[in-house]
């Protein structure tokens, strides 16, 4: 196999690494609203517990969360399969980045927004959903990109739990034949092809953001 | 089988001589990435064509998993006549992948301090090489001492996948005793166990450290 054919051979996991991705974000991005949300409204004992939750799964390293899900909890009688596992571990993981930059944008809302609401006679609940989260996740969104960046890298290491994602298709070209250049440098390229538009993206919102905070700064 | 808590304690030992290697591989990797950072940042601000190409040598290490990275380091440097220790191509890896962010942390640092700055350094007629080393970069680590260690302590969390390139640190280590005894789970639980422990300290001790450096930034 010579270059374009060892690209072609490593995006045949591509599927994977897509999946591994997508049931990624349906663990992390509710984990990281509803915690997110607690840790804002929790005082005291509660919120020592949410917090907990969120520090043990954000940092620990996501590696070892893997391992730990995937070799011991079989032996409790849990036993799932190494895409939910994978896609468990990295959810939660970034999940728990994310409940701090969701808590982050709600305390930096101004008080007058929650107190605007209130004067309206909406229930608290509405206030949340209809007047804060808009403002918090528009904040959030260039977070929320890096967040899902480190998600699709992430996915990487679920081709140590014998996944055939992306990483475990080149591993296997690199033992068909002794090319490590070629198969590595692909590897490389692959996940540039499929990550770096999105770090474009993230920079272009990081700028967009920055100059909305001067134009309300200057007024 | 069942988890035996009695033989996840007795690998603790085993697993903890492995600390001296993660601690030592984590500083040796934050040093070279805060190095190697700001001379990525230095020659991205240097000319307009250097910028653009060192633009998107920081944006591709970011586009790709660090997991990718050690691979290519272990596996393709070799071809061309250096062949690395483990450890030695594990630092490395580790060092470039951190270099994109830290570079990403110092265009912020150096963006916040005043431009008189520099053109006081010029007015003086310092060379261009005295202005960064003794003017912009002891003002520019008061400004990322911050972010900087929170890219220190996600080194830290970022050691074990140095186990898949046959480094002995903690998560090699586990990995050893779990081939040895046909028994996974308890390393597994161990390992995460001394890994959240250690991270959580050590996020108590950056916070400290980020309290103090504030304080004598106020004084």
């Amino acid at each position: 196999m010579e270059g374009f054919d060892i690209l072609a051979g490593i995006f045949q996991g591509f599927r994977v690494t897509a999946l591994v991705t997508l049931y990624g974000m349906l663990w992390a991005v509710p984990f990281a609203l509803v915690t997110g949300v607690l840790q804002h409204f929790t005082r005291g004992t509660a919120r020592f517990a949410v917090t907990c939750l969120i520090e043990f799964w954000r940092s620990s390293p996501v590696l070892i969360l893997l391992f730990v899900l995937y070799y011991a909890l079989p032996d409790f009688g849990i036993r799932l399969s190494s895409m939910t596992v994978g896609a468990m571990a990295l959810g939660l993981n970034i999940g728990g980045y994310g409940s701090q930059a969701v808590r982050a944008a709600l305390q930096s809302l101004d008080p007058g927004q929650v107190e605007a609401g209130r004067a309206l006679g909406l229930h608290r609940l509405h206030i949340l959903c209809l007047i804060e989260l808009p403002q918090a996740v528009a904040a959030m969104m260039p977070t929320f990109v890096n967040q899902f960046i480190q998600l699709v890298k992430g996915t990487a290491i679920v081709s140590l739990i014998t996944l055939t994602d992306m990483t475990f298709r080149a591993k296997q070209i690199a033992e068909l034949q002794y090319n490590p250049v070629g198969v590595y440098t692909s590897l490389m390229l692959a996940y540039l092809i499929v990550c770096y538009p999105a770090t474009l993206f993230g920079r272009y919102l990081e700028r967009r953001v920055h100059i909305q905070n001067r134009g309300s700064r200057e007024i | 089988m069942r988890f035996d808590p009695d033989f996840a304690l007795s690998v603790i030992p085993t697993i903890l001589s492995g600390l001296g290697t993660t601690l030592w591989i984590t500083v040796a990797a934050s040093l070279g990435a805060a190095v190697l950072g700001f001379t990525l940042e230095i020659l991205r601000r240097s000319n307009r064509w250097l910028g653009y190409v060192m633009r998107f040598v920081i944006d591709a290490i970011r586009s790709t998993p660090v997991l990718v990275q050690l691979y290519f380091i272990y596996f393709v440097l070799p071809v061309y006549g250096l062949t690395l220790p483990a450890a030695a191509s594990g630092v490395l890896g580790l060092a470039v992948y951190y270099s994109g962010y830290l570079a990403e942390v110092f265009k912020g640092g150096i963006d916040s301090i005043d431009a008189g700055q520099f053109e006081a350094g010029k007015a003086l007629g310092l060379r261009r090489r005295d202005v960064i080393l003794s003017v912009i970069l002891p003002q520019m680590l008061r400004n990322v001492a911050a972010p900087m260690g929170n890219y220190f302590v996600s080194a830290l969390k970022a050691t074990p996948y140095l186990a898949v390139i046959a480094v002995p640190e903690m998560l090699g280590l586990a990995m050893e005793v779990g081939a040895n005894s046909f028994r996974y789970a308890e390393p597994m639980v161990s390992v995460g166990a001394i890994f959240l422990i250690l991270a959580l300290g050590i996020n108590v001790l950056v916070r400290k450290l980020e309290q103090r450096l504030q304080v004598a930034h106020q004084r």
